[in-house]
């Protein structure tokens, strides 16, 4: 999925208001130009509405779905998103290495690296593993 | 009175199409069309459709619209309405635990259903199940 937008300079709340959603999407800025997710229907349905609000803001969107025509290129985007996610998860596993984690904090931090976890990173089914053995109590 | 939206209904459209037969229209008749057709039938409320009255506005569900275009006051449909606002979309604020839960349901009731008008039939017997159980909290 590509989109292509653009809202008023004005009232500035309203572009920092799209450009959070975006990255909470997990959608990848490509030479500050395109913004770019891969197409599910979920990711379809959220930037549809996503496009309804940037038009309510006075602005303007461009939704496709499309293809990458050359060879590779596909893997390439494909390993930028997951590097992204990958970096997250390295970053949950280096504070559950730490001695007072907190584990409340880390574990909403998981969930909200997996919404953007396209491609079922392997490091999301470790960081869940340590999660689940890092609680006391009867799993200790 | 007949209402029309886009096939594929999830947790959005089940919460409208209960709070219509419930509160707008007992004898509400629905009417499924494939996402992006047009024109829409005519003498049909469309609803949760881009760019119709009752869609979603200013970042809120379509249920959240339907509240505020009918004056519901009833502080329970409220609560649902944050919830379904936070299950449908994704939000920069989340209160809500139940939201992504409710939103893996109602998908999941749409895949055994053989047919959208079915998948709303169930999606009452949850949406009855929650105000019910919300009703019985101590209010916010």
């Amino acid at each position: 999925m590509l989109l292509v937008y653009k809202v008023p300079r004005e009232p500035t709340a309203g572009r920092a208001y799209v450009w959070r959603k975006l990255k909470r999407l997990g959608a990848i800025l490509l030479h500050d130009a395109v913004w770019v997710l891969p197409a599910t229907p979920w990711t379809r349905e959220q930037l549809q509405w996503l496009a309804v609000e940037i038009s309510e803001l006075g602005g303007e969107a461009l939704l496709w779905e499309s293809r990458l025509v050359l060879d590779g290129q596909e893997e390439a985007l494909v390993q930028q998103f997951q590097d992204r996610v990958d970096a997250a998860y390295q970053n949950i596993l280096k504070e559950l290495d730490q001695e007072h984690t907190d584990l409340v904090a880390l574990s909403r931090k998981y969930q909200q690296v997996k919404t953007q976890d396209y491609f079922q990173s392997e490091l999301g089914s470790l960081v869940r593993t340590r999660l689940l053995s890092a609680r006391g109590g009867h799993n200790a | 009175m007949k209402w029309v939206t886009w096939e594929h209904v999830g947790v959005d459209r089940m919460a409208c199409a209960w709070l219509i037969t419930k509160y707008l229209d007992p004898q509400a008749e629905f009417l499924f069309v494939p996402a992006g057709h047009k024109p829409l039938p005519e003498g049909a409320e469309a609803f949760d459709i881009p760019g119709v009255r009752l869609s979603h506005h200013r970042g809120h569900c379509t249920f959240y619209t339907m509240l505020r275009e009918y004056d519901l006051a009833d502080p329970i449909l409220h609560r649902i309405a944050q919830i379904v606002d936070e299950a449908d979309v994704m939000q920069e604020v989340a209160l809500e635990p139940a939201a992504p839960g409710l939103d893996l349901i109602c998908r999941g009731i749409r895949l055994i259903s053989p047919e959208d008008l079915i998948a709303l039939e169930r999606g009452h017997l949850i949406y009855d199940a929650l105000y019910a159980q919300l009703q019985s909290e101590i209010p916010l």
